[in-house]
């Protein structure tokens, strides 16, 4: 059974004006601030006087990136509506159901026992998008990109019309997660399916992030050295950290140029992300990042994301993911054998 | 009612990066099986665990099949080890086969011949390494 709010969130294809009228008038309809206020007395400081972000963290939560079309101009929900919401985005995102056919179902591998249960439920400040500024929650629109990168998109978009038929011509028609290169490792960090966990350690003058999945480190400097030359590009980019209070302030540029690396494909020349890592209490994280490119969007957005401090018995796995990537063979040597045979979708 | 449902999920459907690829790729949507077989062996490998099965034709002879599973992070931090699948333990696997055609398939569910459910869910209060948190 759908309570109120979720009749009402059902009324999205409806003008919103109504869909408007049926929500339940709730407190917090401003935009909010995205950081939320730091307690000093609540931070713990390193041997060396530096703000302890030590631990091994989980950024999981269904709360989506952008806010759904369903819920208005609301930013934050009372707890009944939170508690629909998440209770359909749980049933969305389940790998467990079986309703849709088989397009639908064959992508629905595996089920639930495999996932992170935790990306099941939305954030504990009942949010309805991890992104909190433009106000909508949503990415702002693109301008206007050049010939060139509009080329290079619609090769992207060939490729992966290729490899999503099952008939890749090269190793480059895949994406880089496929290929085991980067995944949630590179910057912004955002959840996803399972492996959601992150290691920081600290040492006078460095902060080092270890992402689970793909196992880098990420070895910010906070001496205040230049970046590198803008001509050295890496996967990860180049970032530089220094502390704003209790705040870790990371600015992250010089990512390689090839397709896909930068975030949604902003342009390598002109991007830049700047993300704020603050303990709020001795179990969370606020993660939070402003991306900009005057060459993508029309303005800087930001999301912030609560990482949660896990279990220590739950350690972080290494998670080998090119040496043992069987799925570059498979699906190389199937589209080879699928031509052969004259298959061509 | 179900149209509006449908209409919330499509609104709701808009998400950062799943799985490590399309399965749709790899596996046809067009070739859903059923294969009982007899597990060989099951590779704890990222990005994706391998089983192994053995599975007996009406004629007599023997296919190997390799039926592609998840992260095995996510096993372990549920409490599944090396032992909780062992060779020989028969099972049943209802998935999807690749779309080359060759012995392989994506482990949609895999379930013991007694019907219960190897990997269960979460949400199924009878799982047998049900996650604890």
């Amino acid at each position: 059974m759908m309570g109120g709010f979720m009749r009402s969130l059902s009324k999205t294809l409806l003008p919103i004006a109504i869909a408007a009228l049926s929500f339940v008038s709730v407190e917090g309809q401003a935009p909010k601030k995205a950081t939320a206020p730091v307690k000093k007395s609540t931070v713990p400081k390193t041997p060396w006087g530096d703000p302890d972000l030590q631990g091994v963290w989980n950024d999981a939560t269904s709360t989506p990136l952008q806010r759904p079309g369903g819920v208005g101009s609301k930013d934050t929900l009372n707890d009944e509506e939170a508690a629909e919401f998440q209770q359909q985005l749980a049933n969305d995102l389940s790998r467990d159901r079986r309703d849709g056919g088989p397009e639908v179902d064959v992508n629905r591998a595996y089920n639930e026992h495999w996932m992170d249960s935790r990306r099941l439920k939305i954030t504990a400040d009942r949010r309805t998008s991890l992104i909190v500024d433009p106000p909508d929650g949503r990415i702002p629109p693109l301008v206007p990109l050049t010939p060139e990168r509009e080329k290079a998109r619609a090769a992207r978009a060939a490729a992966n019309t290729r490899f999503n038929a099952g008939l890749p011509e090269k190793i480059e028609d895949f994406s880089l997660p496929v290929r085991c290169i980067i995944r949630t490792d590179s910057p912004p960090y955002l959840p996803t399916i399972y492996n959601n966990d992150f290691q920081i350690f600290q040492s006078p003058g460095y902060v080092v992030i270890g992402p689970e999945m793909i196992h880098s480190a990420r070895v910010i400097p906070l001496d205040g050295r230049p970046h590198i030359n803008k001509n050295l590009r890496q996967w990860l980019g180049d970032s530089r950290g220094h502390w704003e209070g209790n705040t870790l302030v990371v600015e992250t540029t010089n990512f390689r140029t090839d397709d896909g690396v930068v975030f949604q494909n902003a342009n390598p020349a002109t991007f830049k992300i700047t993300e704020r890592f603050s303990r709020v209490d001795s179990d969370t994280i606020n993660y939070e990042f402003t991306v900009e490119d005057p060459t993508t969007w029309t303005k800087p957005w930001t999301a912030v994301i609560p990482w949660t401090k896990i279990d220590p018995a739950e350690q972080m796995y290494e998670y080998a993911c090119h040496e043992d990537n069987y799925d570059v063979v498979h699906f190389l040597a199937g589209a080879r054998s699928r031509e052969k045979r004259g298959e061509t979708k | 009612m179900k149209i509006a449902a449908l209409a919330l999920l499509m609104a709701l459907t808009v998400r950062p990066a799943l799985a490590h690829h399309a399965f749709a790729a790899e596996f046809d949507a067009k070739k859903p099986i059923k294969l009982r077989g007899t597990v060989t062996k099951m590779e704890w490998i990222n990005p994706h665990a391998w089983i192994h099965i053995d599975v007996k034709k009406p004629d007599g002879t023997v296919e190997e099949w390799m039926i592609e599973a998840g992260t095995p992070n996510t096993l372990l931090r549920r409490g599944f080890t090396k032992d909780s699948l062992k060779a020989g333990t028969e099972v049943v696997v209802d998935g999807y086969q690749s779309k080359d055609g060759s012995l392989r398939a994506n482990g949609r569910d895999i379930t013991l011949p007694n019907g219960q459910t190897l990997f269960l869910g979460s949400s199924a209060p009878d799982a047998p390494d049900k996650d604890k948190k």
